[in-house]
């Protein structure tokens, strides 16, 4: 006892620093300390554990701690130096909660806390006399019972074989008195109790022992598939971290497991140091039923998410595994949600990693398809081909500067082109499928974008320079994490802004595209007026000829010629060189009119928007603006013939009315063509140039706005020019009825021709008639010409005639039709061809007379 | 000094440090030394509940005259 009064007496001096000094309060503090240690205490030893347990859950909500002090409990035990280590352990509790009790806060705030999940037994206070005025009190009910059982020879299990057992069953692992079986029906497996004659399992345990034996069940499904998928190759990378974090979860099951066991071990030797007291008194100090079920609650919840996750897996692949662990998120339980979200950070992290790639440098790696972009097989190796087929075309552009390239090379441009546009829109696909929810359809649209945008740069402009720049700034720009949307958001608008202000860089300053646009516009679209006049001229007579006596290399110097006779010498050789003048395929009877044409080349990347498709239509624009000039060539040197040559030297009054005629018909003529080429060159295709320069200008969206922009530019110019109407099958009513307008202007422009002709003999004729009369020879006589001449003027006369009437009822007819023509613009054209309503008139006119008549 | 006796001397040190831990996790600011002593006692047969109502009550005291000495001054 000495012992304990210097070790008190120690205490003392450390706690109370005043009594040191003063003997009196000293002896008065340690004889107070003898008296209170002296007051018996009773109290039962395993007990102190859980109740440490509770008071840790109580303090602190997270399981840890409770976990932690069980691990320094089984560590305390394995120390051989201390002999009565749960007195230690109940001194330390006691201080504990004795200290807790005396804080203010802590007693005015009770409920804060949750309610204890642990042990229901009630809330002793470690002096309770209660528990220790149980031990004497002598046989209880329940013993009384045992003892009848007993003696009726069919006693119950104990309950820690049961336990035992149980804890095997937690793992997946029949016990010896509880067996899992597989039925054979469902695949289902099933407890099967060993049906023993001296043991019988009551009730209530076989329940709670079904109740545990679920966490076991969905526990061999999670292992089953985190082992499936181990063996097997070509898995996800999605599923693997999923693997990687149910295993991590595991490991931590695995755990609890283990200190569980630990304390069923613990079981039997406190039952032989208290092999006196009473077995009620035994079930408190280790594990139990009940109590294993109280540990395995949140598990439960963990191990049923998990198998959820699972069976999602099964079916779901990759994006859409994520959106399915995703749902879970919203789930009202704060458990399952922190469960998901912690999960879904683990499980979306290769999601991001390719994310990062993709959104930062254009690159998909995607083992496994399980982006929500997705390659297209049958052209991801055009990656790989084109940029050097591009450095082949700058190398010839720099050896040649010229037109020499021209002829040969339009096999493999052929063949090129099939790539530019199909590369761009095929490539890559979207998958809507596999795209998370928590990203967003128009941010994963954008991200599709900025992705293709950098391939895009990288393998068909060649351009991975700048990429690989931009890739490093990415880097430093931190990773991109499911926990956090708003940065994930804000880096994918800014790399979207920056890719696509690229592509567009890239695509005006290093491919020029606005030179190609305005070559087109300029060459294919006749704007360079001098340029098509001087084609139009040297071109003029061969074309006349039939089409199988026309020659490329003679179209193509021709070409050549007009360029270095106006004013397009100027443009940049590039451009020059793209420029060629072809022959489209003819049939029998075709003339060169039919089938010449002009045609622009393009190669990769610039075919991505400037494709064969528009390239065909430009093409067709140019045909019929082409036959537009020709028909205004033709008027203008028949009007010059006509109005100067019939004035200075066809003096022959009497078919002065004629020409009278035929002059008011050819600037009806002239007035049309135009009207029509004033409309199509100003209303149409200028005014659609100024929308496009005007979205070149702003630089917004990314290639595809650009590629929409210039079609509908195109389609516009396609649309209004040829004067399609969007009646299904009379779309090219009106055009037809234009070029059968414009072949009657050229039948007429022939018949004045053979006309003038006539007027020219005849001419000639009288003069010579005026000759002789003077006595003056000139010539011979040309008695039966004459006569010839003289039959075919009734018939010329009829011709023009008839061909004037076609012409205005064929213009009338056009008239109408525009005035009623869906498309504003074309509406606008028939009012300025019949400004003064002259043809509206001439109409009422006819009618009139045919009322007359 | 015999192996044994180092021996003897780590494990104990040991175990006052596990003791220590789990005192502190407890939050029952108790310093080492003092729980050495209290360990010390406990091992000769004081009853632990007995001794953290020692322990209280030191506190108390210690407390109360704390106080007094702030009050007289």
């Amino acid at each position: 006892m000495s012992d304990i009064s210097q070790s008190l007496e120690l205490l003392v001096a450390s706690l109370v620093p005043q009594a040191r000094n003063k003997d009196a309060l000293m002896k008065e503090l340690l004889s107070h300390c003898q008296e209170i240690l002296s007051q018996n205490h009773d109290t039962d030893l395993g007990h102190i554990a859980g109740l440490v347990k509770r008071h840790l859950l109580q303090s602190s909500a997270s399981n840890s701690s409770s976990l932690r002090f069980t691990n320094l409990l089984s560590r305390l035990l394995d120390q051989p130096l201390l002999s009565r280590k749960y007195e230690s352990i109940l001194f330390l509790h006691s201080v504990a909660s004795t200290s807790r009790r005396n804080n203010p806060i802590a007693t005015f705030l009770p409920s804060v806390a949750p309610p204890p999940p642990k042990i229901p037994s009630t809330v002793t206070s470690p002096v309770d006399s209660s528990l220790a005025s149980r031990a004497p009190k002598g046989k209880s009910k329940a013993a009384l019972l045992r003892e009848y059982r007993a003696g009726l020879g069919q006693s119950q299990l104990p309950e820690q074989l049961l336990l035992r057992d149980t804890l095997y069953l937690l793992q997946g692992i029949s016990g010896k008195y509880v067996r899992l079986s597989l039925s054979d029906q469902d695949q289902q497996s099933r407890l099967i109790f060993v049906d023993d004659s001296t043991y019988l399992v009551p009730a209530p345990l076989r329940t709670l022992v079904h109740r545990l034996s679920e966490v076991g069940h969905l526990y061999s499904r999670v292992e089953a598939f985190v082992k499936d998928r181990e063996g097997t190759a070509g898995v996800g990378m999605i599923e693997q971290s999923l693997c990687h974090h149910l295993q991590a979860q595991l490991t931590e099951y695995y755990r609890l497991i283990a200190v569980l066991e630990s304390q069923t071990s613990m079981s039997p030797s406190a039952d032989l140091d208290s092999k006196n007291i009473e077995c009620n008194v035994r079930e408190e100090t280790g594990l139990t039923l009940k109590r294993l079920d109280v540990w395995i609650t949140e598990w439960r919840l963990r191990m049923r998410m998990m198998s959820v996750c699972v069976e999602g897996a099964r079916d779901a692949h990759g994006g859409a595994l994520v959106n399915l662990i995703h749902s879970y998120t919203d789930n009202g339980d704060p458990f399952v949600r922190q469960f998901t979200d912690q999960l879904l950070e683990e499980v979306s992290k290769p999601f991001f990693s390719t994310l990062h790639k993709w959104l930062f440098s254009g690159e998909l790696y995607d083992p496994y398809n399980e982006f929500f972009v997705s390659v297209n097989p049958g052209l991801a190796h055009m990656q790989y081909l084109h940029p050097s087929s591009l450095t082949g075309g700058i190398a010839q552009l720099s050896s040649d500067g010229g037109f020499a390239g021209l002829g040969g090379d339009s096999e493999d441009m052929s063949s090129e082109r099939e790539s530019g546009l199909r590369l761009w829109e095929a490539k890559y696909q979207f998958q809507k499928d596999m795209l998370p929810m928590f990203v967003g359809e128009a941010f994963g649209k954008k991200i599709f974008s900025t992705g293709k945008s950098l391939n895009f740069i990288r393998y068909s402009c060649h351009d991975s320079d700048w990429v690989a720049t931009r890739e490093k700034m990415g880097n430093t720009g931190g990773t991109l994490k499911y926990s956090d949307i708003a940065g994930l958001e804000r880096s994918i608008d800014s790399a979207y802004l920056t890719a696509s202000q690229r592509l567009f860089e890239v695509f005006i300053e290093k491919f020029k595209l606005l030179d190609h646009l305005q070559a087109l516009k300029h060459y294919l679209m006749l704007g360079y007026g001098d340029f098509a006049d001087q084609l139009m001229e040297t071109l003029g007579p061969s074309l006349i000829k039939p089409a199988h006596t026309l020659y490329r290399h003679n179209l193509t110097a021709t070409l050549e010629t007009a360029i270095r006779s106006s004013n397009a010498q100027n443009d940049p050789p590039d451009v020059l060189r793209r420029l060629d003048a072809r022959m489209l395929e003819y049939s029998h009877g075709e003339v060169g009119w039919d089938v010449f044409t002009l045609e622009y080349k393009v190669d990769a990347p610039i075919d991505t928007v400037l494709d064969p498709d528009s390239m065909l239509k430009y093409q067709k624009l140019f045909s019929h603006l082409w036959k537009m000039k020709r028909i205004e060539g033709a008027l203008s040197q028949g009007w010059m013939r006509i109005a100067g040559g019939s004035r200075t030297f066809l003096r022959l009054p009497d078919f002065e009315y004629d020409w009278h005629q035929i002059r008011l018909v050819m600037a009806e003529m002239i007035h049309f063509i135009r009207q029509m080429q004033a409309y199509c060159h100003l209303e149409v295709i200028e005014c659609s140039w100024t929308n496009l320069a005007d979205f070149l200008n702003k630089r917004e969206g990314d290639l595809d706005a650009l590629i929409d922009a210039h079609r509908s530019y195109l389609d516009r110019m396609v649309k209004k020019v040829l004067l399609l109407s969007h009646k299904s099958g009379r779309e090219e009513s009106l055009l037809s009825q234009v070029r059968e307008l414009f072949s009657t202007i050229l039948q007429f422009r022939e018949t004045t021709d053979n006309f003038y002709n006539y007027c020219l003999s005849e001419s000639a004729r009288r003069d010579q008639y005026k000759d002789a009369a003077r006595g003056v020879h000139t010539g011979m006589q040309q008695g039966a010409q004459d006569q010839e001449l003289r039959d075919a003027l009734p018939t010329i006369r009829k011709l023009i005639r008839d061909y004037s009437a076609t012409f205005s009822e064929r213009a009338q007819g056009i008239v109408h039709s525009l005035q009623g023509h869906p498309d504003l613009d074309c509406r606008f054209l028939g009012i300025r061809l019949s400004f003064s309503d002259f043809y509206r008139s001439k109409k009422d006119h006819q009618l009139l007379q045919q009322r007359s008549s | 000094m015999s192996s044994r006796d180092s021996d003897r001397i780590t494990s104990a040190q040991q175990t006052l440090d596990i003791l220590y831990d789990i005192s502190q996790l407890l939050n029952t600011q108790l310093d080492k030394e003092t729980l050495a002593t209290c360990v010390g006692m406990i091992e000769n047969g004081v009853n632990p509940e007995a001794l953290a109502a020692v322990i209280q009550e030191l506190r108390r005291e210690s407390a109360a005259l704390n106080a007094q000495t702030g009050d007289g001054r």
